[in-house]
């Protein structure tokens, strides 16, 4: 099942993200607009052959549904002649127009079908692909409850656009036009005019009809995005809603949502029943009926065409009554298709140099210079760092909170570029880094550790094919077996948001199981937590120090006894380094390491400048 | 994961259930009954407009006889300008009826929508325990737009049916025998769509958990994308997204491949039936039963009955998916919290809490707490310390009514729970939970979330005594400064300052902290529990501990163990007695320790040389 298409040490980058596939195959249409990327995907691979026997059977079977009607006029001149021996025939005739025209739809619905499929299919997989791509600073700003509307809803629209939009529209052209030829061929062809200067019209009515239905179909794809987001934060953060009793307040916010997506909907809705050509019709048939009345007095049409005409001119309502949904629902495609692309066409701020590098890291880290504020803010939450650590080292990080320590150690691995500054490993600045190779030797043990809706297996493995044995021998590793095996399945327990809920420390076991079977050269361990169960506490001090053996080792934590274990502690105050040393030093020089350490341990400190 | 048909992860959720049709419909027609003006007004222009466009052919038809009867022009220029005048009668009278009707369809989906995410927050915490955030959105938002899409549906079934009455009349007047030929067709159109009704709905329906389950998917992987991106597993995550994703279009081409089937066979059936009418009125015409006119009318007018009766056929399949998309909507709305809550509003707590012969369980036997007693004063300050697993945070979640106990009673100055109105009840506890959450909004409005009324100088001074207001002004909007969703880029500590300052102005009776494993560094810690202390004061107070420096100066030690209290006192009291309490404080210092961490660094040396 793995993809073999991956490209990331590949050198042609024309598509900037930080992930993508080999073959990119709507990389340019997505850049000329929403138009051609969607004909781009219709017409995709074999898609165009389906596409084009769905639009050479519409054209088909609208016809005889057409033609269905002359045959009942000639049949019945016939009949009213009084050729009896012609009944039969006329009856085979329908019958086999009759029989063969929803056999052929059939299979023009299913070649429908398909492509309409595909598409939700490919733009779907292509939005999140194009997702997964982009950088962390997009998905920080991203709510995801918008993002998942995108992915759903308005990946859907483009399989409605085909299925049934497009085969309405087409089916529409062909039902304006066969009765315009009829009319011209079977009676005279001046008559052709009521019919074409009604199309005329009609097609100028057309165009109005989108452009007013665009600002309302706008909103409404926004609202339904914002109601998604008001309703996934409320949900995700319900614990806090209800604790603070609250629920008043969320239902208030997502009643507006849901309000103005319902003021949308209605603006839509006002916009189509006010649909003029369905009057533009009447009076077409109308006139076209007077005029055939005055051709019958002056002796040049006979009643029998004056029905026929008139029947053809009915006709015209099938496309009529049909653009009203059709064109709506063109416009909903192309609306979220723009919405699709202004996501998809985002530049990631974080791509592969042309050059970019890939080798085996040994894990000398250096920051020089480095300045960075996250990018939309002007606030510097670091500030000219400069410190260099040796492969192996391990240094501890700490200050107060909000002082960057969290966002020093998401640089390294490059989740979020520098504005100023450089940061080398093994000399070589990070941006150099292909990003594979650079985030593949760097494993990240976070604060607030992210378990997926998934098996225990699964979360340690974390998408490696691993086998079961290493991935029970690294847990071993991380302390994390023996609990493992006395949940209700073992490795197969399913965890997450339906699964069993993992202990704080029981996460962090599980994120250095995961760490342990990446065997990073750099390891970057949030470890603020401290749990007083002495059992779990002994496990996964035993836990973080087997992984540190052996690796460059970012530390931030709180506990005297790891970071005076540390090779090198920074000092972190509002961005900038104010100290760097052992803990020997600071403890000495550093006023803002005794402000963090001194006064809290007062009680214990001799024993802890002690040591022994 | 479970299999299903060949499909994974496409089971029903727990509070699924099946409704008959008639259950649905009568739910169904609740929702419409606050429009019932609107639904009035829309019956009658469909009527109207039915009428009109009816009438049509029919109007011609007469003109055309005129024709042939040679008769006076006015005549015919009477007519025609009926005509006219009827036609854009129908225009005015489609026009009201489309836009009330919309209004009205809107106007439910809204409704639904919102009786819905009520019912939805009414639910107690098990229930977001089990069922997935994404899959509820969908199911509110998602299967709310397909129900909307089926109503409309429902509205075109009433002109259908009123057309095709309206068209049928002057059929019967030209022959009864045709008329019956033809109404042969009807039973057999119906029985065979009928058939398809089964089908539809279990194929909608895994449509739509396919939507819900990409929809999660999607929700899920957003969310972790911090970590995807650390372990570059963006290719293994895109894989299982291809699982899901193409389950989807499995799913839904099936669904799209079997409703395709539908009309084309039923066209077939209307072939064969209007070969019969040619066949039968050819057949009249030359033997000089029926005019030329006629048969042609008739001929005409039931071409134009086939799209309202195919429209009435196809309605019961098709609506499958909207029926489908009620039920999961009426299904999450009729799923039951399991909290019950009294109507009796306590004025100012003075925060006793009894808890008596407490029975709780999360799962079926496997009990949490049996015959759990505790008593806190008003005023008190408790610390429940335990090894992970004891029960600390479940003991507060049952006091916060997030959870429902199953025997014995939880008493807050001498009322039950249960007896309690919820939403006065629980303004009045303050929360500190573990992990803080804070909502995409300004910082300011974060602080004053359980507090809206409250002025600025208030959420200044909340900030300060949460450890100083420094941080925030260095932000660029100071309080102004929007917070992305979940509080991303601020520091976890920054955002647990925001949490304990919403908490000090919530200015609750009763605190509950349960204390953070992670982020404040030491200083800020300080300065925090130092503010608390003066917070605490006059409140009585749960702190779960998670580090042993908070519980030195609290007035009681509750100490837990698999939900049962082992040891209770001071810290002087537990110290001296030695016991289980001494020792998990001896260790915990011990694992702060140098030499621990020291003896570990040798002990992992020695193991793996």
């Amino acid at each position: 099942m793995k993809s073999q298409r991956l490209k990331s040490q590949s050198a042609i980058l024309k598509n900037n993200s930080e992930f993508h596939l080999e073959e990119d195959d709507f990389l340019e249409t997505r850049h000329k607009g929403v138009r051609s990327w969607i004909l781009s995907h219709m017409f995709y691979r074999s898609n165009k052959y389906l596409m084009f026997i769905f639009f050479a059977l519409i054209v088909f079977t609208s016809f005889f549904g057409s033609y269905i009607y002359i045959i009942i006029g000639k049949a019945i001149d016939v009949f009213s002649a009084g050729q009896s021996d012609q009944v039969v025939s006329y009856t085979f005739i329908v019958l086999f127009i009759g029989l063969g025209t929803p056999i052929l739809g059939l299979l023009g619905r299913a070649c429908r079908e398909i492509v309409a499929q595909r598409i939700e299919r490919d733009v779907r997989r292509e939005f999140y692909l194009s997702l997964l791509g982009k950088s962390q600073s997009f998905h920080d700003r991203a709510p995801v409850g918008d993002t998942m509307a995108r992915a759903t809803n308005d990946v859907r629209f483009l399989n409605f656009l085909i299925s049934p939009a497009l085969a309405m529209i087409l089916n529409a052209i062909i039902n304006l036009i066969v009765p315009i030829y009829l009319i011209g061929s079977t009676y005279r062809l001046e008559l052709m005019l009521i019919p074409i200067i009604f199309s005329i019209i009609f097609i100028l009515y057309l165009r109005r009809f989108l452009r007013r239905l665009t600002p309302p179909t706008v909103s409404r794809r926004i609202a339904f995005g914002f109601m998604n987001t008001v309703l996934n934060e409320s949900l995700s953060g319900i614990e806090v809603v209800k604790s603070m009793a609250q629920e008043e307040h969320s239902v208030e916010k997502y009643k507006d949502s849901a309000m103005s997506y319902r003021d949308a909907g209605i603006e839509q809705g006002d916009i189509q029943a006010k649909y003029l050509p369905l009057l533009l019709l009447s009076i077409t048939v109308t006139l076209g009926l007077t005029i055939a009345v005055f051709y019958n007095r002056a002796g040049i049409l006979s009643v029998g065409a004056v029905l026929g005409l008139v029947g053809l001119l009915l006709q015209l309502r099938f496309p009529v009554n049909a653009s009203i949904r059709s064109f709506l629902m063109l416009q909903e495609a192309v609306v979220g298709a723009g919405r699709l692309l202004e996501i998809m066409n985002k530049k990631s701020e974080i791509f592969d140099s042309h050059d970019a590098v890939s080798k085996e890291i040994e894990g000398k880290v250096k920051f020089e210079n480095v300045t960075f504020a996250y990018p939309g803010t002007q606030n510097k939450v670091l500030k000219k760092i400069n410190f260099e650590v040796s492969a192996g080292q391990t240094v501890a990080i700490v200050g107060t909170t909000g002082s960057g320590k969290t966002t020093l150690t998401k640089l390294i691995s490059r989740l979020y570029d520098i504005d100023d500054g450089r940061i080398l490993i093994d000399g070589i600045d990070v941006r150099n880094f292909s990003l594979q190779s650079l985030r593949d030797q760097i494993a990240y043990i976070e604060q607030d550790i992210f378990i997926f809706s998934d098996s225990i297996f699964d979360n340690i493995s974390f998408g490696r094919d691993s086998s079961e044995e290493q991935v029970i021998s690294v847990a071993q590793e991380a302390q994390a077996h023996e609990f493992i095996e006395n949940l209700p399945d073992q490795y197969n327990t399913e965890v997450g948001e339906r699964g069993v809920q993992l202990s704080g420390g029981e996460r962090q076991r599980i994120a250095i199981a995961r760490a342990f079977l990446t065997d990073p050269k750099i390891l970057i361990l949030d470890d603020s937590s401290s749990s007083i169960d002495s059992e779990t506490e002994e496990r996964i001090q035993k836990a973080i120090f087997k992984i540190l053996r052996g690796r460059t080792t970012f530390i931030i934590t709180h506990r005297l006894s790891q970071i005076r274990w540390a090779d090198l502690i920074i000092v972190l105050n509002q961005g900038e380094i104010v100290n760097q040393g052992t803990h020997e030093d600071l403890l000495k020089n550093s006023k803002e390491y005794q402000k963090i350490f001194i006064k809290r341990f007062d009680k214990t400190l001799d024993d802890l400048l002690g040591g022994d | 994961m479970s299999r299903k048909m060949g499909y994974f992860g496409l089971d029903e959720e727990g509070y699924d259930r099946i409704y008959s049709d008639r259950e649905l419909f009568s739910r169904v027609i609740k929702l419409f009954k606050p429009y019932r003006r609107s639904m009035t007004i829309v019956i009658i222009f469909i009527c109207l407009s039915s009428v009109t466009y009816g009438l049509t052919p029919f109007l011609m038809s007469l003109v055309i006889k005129q024709l042939e009867l040679e008769s006076n022009p006015l005549i015919l220029i009477f007519f025609i300008i009926n005509i006219l005048i009827l036609n854009s009668l129908g225009y005015v009278f489609n026009y009201v009826n489309r836009r009330t009707g919309n209004r009205m369809v809107y106007g439910v989906c809204y409704n639904l929508r919102r009786q819905t995410n009520l019912r939805v927050l009414e639910q107690d915490l098990s229930f977001f325990d089990k069922y997935p955030t994404g899959r509820i959105v969908s199911r509110i938002n998602s299967d709310g737009q397909k129900f909307g899409g089926s109503v409309t549906m429902f509205t075109e079934l009433i002109s259908s049916f009123l057309m095709l009455i309206i068209v049928l009349i002057p059929m019967i007047f030209i022959s009864l025998l045709l008329t019956g030929v033809f109404m042969l067709i009807v039973p057999i159109v119906f029985a065979f769509t009928l058939s398809f009704r089964k089908v539809s709905r279990r194929k909608s329906v895994l449509g739509q958990r396919s939507l819900a389950q990409v929809n999660a998917f999607v929700q899920e992987s957003m969310a972790g994308i911090q970590i995807i991106k650390s372990f570059r597993q963006e290719e293994s995550q895109f894989e299982n997204f291809q699982a899901i994703n193409d389950q989807s279009f499995r799913v839904n081409m099936s669904r799209a491949l079997y409703l395709s089937i539908l009309f084309p066979s039923l066209d077939i059936l209307i072939a064969v039936l209007y070969a019969l009418l040619i066949f039968f009125g050819g057949n009249f015409v030359t033997q000089g039963v029926l005019s030329g006119s006629d048969i042609y009318l008739f001929l005409q007018s039931s071409l134009i009955l086939f799209a309202p009766l195919l429209q009435i056929a196809g309605f019961w399949p098709q609506f499958q998916e909207g029926l489908s998309a009620a039920e999961r909507i009426f299904a999450l709305q009729d799923s039951q919290s399991y909290i019950k809550q009294g109507d009796y509003i306590l004025d100012s707590i003075k925060g006793k809490i009894e808890f008596e012969n407490l029975g709780f369980e999360y799962v079926p036997e496997k009990p949490v707490f049996k015959d759990f007693n505790l008593e806190i004063q008003p005023g008190e300050t408790v610390a429940i310390v335990g090894h992970t697993g004891a029960g600390k945070s479940s003991l507060t979640k049952i006091l916060l009514r997030l959870y429902e106990f199953q025997s014995g009673d939880v008493r807050i100055d001498g009322h039950s729970i249960r007896d309690i109105s919820l939403t006065e009840f629980r303004r009045s506890i303050g929360f500190i939970p573990q992990v803080p959450f804070l909502w995409a909004d300004t910082i300011e409005n974060n602080v004053t979330y359980g507090a809206p009324d409250a002025k600025r100088e208030e959420v200044i001074w909340a900030l300060e005594q949460a450890g100083g207001t420094e941080w925030v002004e260095s932000l660029d909007n100071g309080l102004e400064t929007f917070i992305l969703e979940r509080g991303k880029v601020l520091s976890m500590g920054q955002r647990q300052l925001i949490v304990f300052a919403r908490v000090l102005l919530q200015n609750p009776s009763i605190l509950i902290l349960d204390e953070a494993t992670a982020s404040v560094d030491p200083f800020t810690e300080l300065q925090i529990q130092e503010s608390m202390e003066r917070v605490m004061q006059g409140r009585t107070t749960i702190i779960i501990a998670h580090r042993l420096t908070t519980v030195r100066n609290v007035d009681r030690i509750i100490v837990l163990d698999h939900g049962k209290i082992v040891e209770e006192g001071n810290h002087e009291n537990l110290m001296q007695k030695n016991g289980y309490y001494a020792r998990l404080y001896n260790t915990y210092f011990r694992h702060q320790s140098y030499e621990f961490i020291s003896s570990i660094k040798s002990k992992i040396s020695e193991t793996n040389p």
